[in-house]
């Protein structure tokens, strides 16, 4: 029903243009009090882009906002309900200011509550809380890296600054300027006979191909089996994404799994490393749970290895292969991840220092044929190995 | 042809040249026309994303210049070039006093030797072409940097010639399929739509305005299927161009019911992975029941 007092009111008359822009940056600030970074330039846009549409209608209002304030799908779901509550909430404060056609509120209503052509974000986390309950063994608690003693950390932290990955690197399309090189540089060559007076130049200029490092992805097992280790891994894994050097920055990418998949990648970026590893306990939420690498692995091909975040890239899996989950799921995910990666490196804290380690967990005898290289990781030793093999993974 | 004022007659528009955008994607649309930003078309694969920039240059009798980018793509494929060997042929007809005069260099790097590539033509064409970026994702970072440059001015320097700039910006299509995360700087220039799968009706609405010949009932059943493939857990569940090749199939082998058997022998219209294969022929008695 329409506001009775809507009638009386003339909209062109009563909405000045003050209120309306008062009602948007409102609206703005919402958006960003609910966590998305939304620029002046943004905004500004947005007032733009309601000149050619109808500022009574409240379709108009949500979709140029869409269109003009958020740059990512996965901020739709906030913005849809910070819209709601805006524009079409309880307490209305706004109603008063800003009269909207009654029959597009309707519409807007019916939109907003529309099911979603794709599962929004919100669907998307609740999955994994439902596997999570149905794990009898999984524990929901955030573990402290701050437990460990300083001196062991410390010294830990010391000897891990010191290592430097390096993934090995590729040969990318893009090429460069060069003495020698495949394909003839023309531009050049002919700006060198430009320089003689149109004679011929002295020397060819070629073109070489640009090489680049592949991607590295580290998958970090924090279940209950790997206690132990899972602290010093994830030391690692924070001074692999800042020891990988200027060249690899943004390249390493990390995530942990128990009995889901968490990307920490973000959380590692924080220069100090305790602080780093405090913001990444506090996003894993289980640790020391139960295992289900099959299942982490199948997540991570779906939902990033599609998006061709590992493609082509060095996957790193540390864990203990000891999966709850159904093997077959896990030999799937494996076999996927190997078509789409560029080389899989298990580190197995188990292997030890044997050499002939052989794997006797069933989760390790499904994935080994897709390993290109076993290692243990049991040690900072290891850890060393593995850093000095890294570039020459070819 | 003038670009229309209104969401509902852009909507009309784009639907006489057989694309049914829904009141996000025309709004977005039409607000991009009017303030001449590029949009970022972001979604699933086979959703129609190219398709918009297509029919827009068409309905609106606009030019269109597509740049499909690749991995390695650089300013002389996506801007200009010079005509080395005909430059070269020129340096060799000059005379030795000629060669050193100002003016014949001048004329060895003017208009006669320029190669246009996709976005120096835009700019050049200005209002009368839509420009689409198809695939923006798969080129490198680099390219994405100088793309920046281009997208917020419309102007293109060219050392030797200056700079050439449109009197009127054209409309520009970028696309992703989200293989890479595009950075924020390419983002904030342009509006933003993200094309989600439809449902069923529109997208039966969509099949029939492609396929005017196919039976509502055949389009109805095929749609219904496809909608249901995609609540499978498919490593690529199939967009609406492939529920479109899938009622052309059907209708090239002269099937005018969708039967589990016919289903069976033309999934490869819409299954294109053989991990999802084996899962929906495992499943096909519910994707496609009474049959």
């Amino acid at each position: 029903m329409a506001d009775p007092a809507a009638h009386d009111l003339d909209p062109a008359g009563q909405q000045t243009s003050d209120a309306f822009t008062g009602v948007l940056t409102g609206f703005a600030r919402e958006l960003r009090a609910a966590g998305l970074r939304i620029g002046t330039g943004d905004v500004l846009s947005y007032f733009a882009a309601m000149t050619p549409l109808d500022p009574t209608d409240l379709l108009d209002l949500y979709w140029a906002g869409r269109a003009t304030l958020l740059s990512r799908h996965e901020d739709e779901t906030v913005y849809d309900q910070v819209f709601r509550q805006y524009f079409l909430g309880e307490d209305a404060a706004l109603r008063g200011q800003l009269l909207f056609s009654a029959e597009s509120a309707a519409k807007a209503e019916a939109a907003l509550s529309m099911p979603g052509t794709e599962p929004g974000p919100e669907q998307d986390e609740e999955q994994p809380v439902l596997g999570w309950m149905a794990s009898d063994v999984d524990a929901l608690k955030h573990r402290s890296f701050t437990a460990c003693t300083p001196d062991e950390l410390a010294a830990l932290r010391r000897i891990m600054t010191r290592m430097r990955l390096t993934p090995p690197a590729r040969r990318t399309r893009r090429t460069r300027s060069a003495r020698t090189g495949t394909e003839p540089d023309l531009r050049a060559t002919i700006r060198e006979s430009m320089r003689m007076h149109g004679e011929p130049p002295g020397q060819l200029f070629f073109r070489r191909r640009k090489t680049k490092l592949r991607p590295l992805i580290l998958i970090l097992d924090v279940s209950g089996s790997m206690t132990a280790y899972s602290r010093h891994l994830l030391q690692f894994a924070h001074t692999a994404q800042h020891a990988a050097g200027r060249a690899a920055k943004g390249r390493v990418e990390v995530f942990c799994f128990g009995s889901r998949l968490t990307r920490i990648t973000n959380e590692l970026t924080h220069q100090r490393v305790d602080a780093a590893l405090e913001e990444a306990a506090r996003t894993v939420e289980d640790w020391e749970g139960g295992t289900r690498i099959g299942r982490s692995l199948d997540e991570l091909v779906r939902k990033w290895g599609r998006g061709g975040l590992c493609r082509g890239g060095v996957v790193v899996i540390c864990s203990d292969g000891l999966d709850r989950g159904d093997p077959e799921v896990l030999a799937l995910a494996m076999e996927r991840l190997a078509r789409l990666c560029h080389r899989i490196v298990w580190l197995n804290p188990h292997k030890g220092d044997a050499p002939d380690f052989r794997p006797s967990t069933l989760g390790m005898m499904v994935a080994a044929p897709h390993i290109d290289l076993l290692l243990s990781g049991h040690d900072l030793a290891s850890l060393e190995e593995f850093a000095g093999m890294l570039p020459a993974l070819h | 042809m003038e670009y229309p004022g209104t969401v509902a007659e852009l909507t009309q528009c784009l639907r006489g040249g057989g694309y049914l955008a829904d009141r996000g994607l025309a709004t977005t649309l039409l607000v991009s026309l009017s303030l001449r930003r590029p949009v970022l078309l972001e979604g699933e694969v086979g959703v129609g994303k190219t398709e918009v920039a297509k029919v827009l240059a068409a309905v609106f009798g606009r030019k269109l210049i597509r740049l499909q980018c690749y991995e390695g793509i650089s300013t002389s494929q996506a801007l200009y070039e010079w005509d080395y060997a005909r430059q070269m042929l020129q340096i060799r007809a000059l005379s030795a006093a000629e060669a050193t005069d100002e003016r014949s260099v001048d004329q060895l790097f003017g208009p006669k030797f320029l190669l246009e590539r996709p976005l120096l033509e835009a700019v050049r064409q200005g209002d009368r072409a839509v420009l689409l970026i198809d695939e923006v994702d798969r080129a490198d970072d680099e390219f994405e940097a100088f793309l920046l440059e281009v997208l917020s001015d419309f102007q293109i320097s060219i050392p030797e010639l200056g700079t050439i700039s449109a009197d009127s910006s054209p409309v520009v299509i970028l696309t992703s399929n989200r293989t890479r995360e595009l950075h924020d700087a390419l983002r904030r220039r342009c509006l933003y739509h993200w094309i989600g799968y439809p449902t069923a009706e529109r997208e039966a609405e969509i099949v029939a305005v492609r396929e005017p010949a196919a039976s509502a009932r055949l389009v109805g059943k095929v749609v219904a299927a496809v909608q249901r493939l995609r609540e499978l857990d498919m490593a690529k569940p199939p967009g609406v161009a492939e529920t479109i090749d899938w009622v052309r199939t059907l209708g090239v082998l002269g099937e005018t019911e969708l039967t589990p058997d016919a289903a069976d022998d033309t999934l490869g219209a819409v299954v294109k992975d053989r991990d999802d294969l084996e899962l929906v022929r495992d499943n096909l008695a519910e994707i496609i029941p009474g049959g």
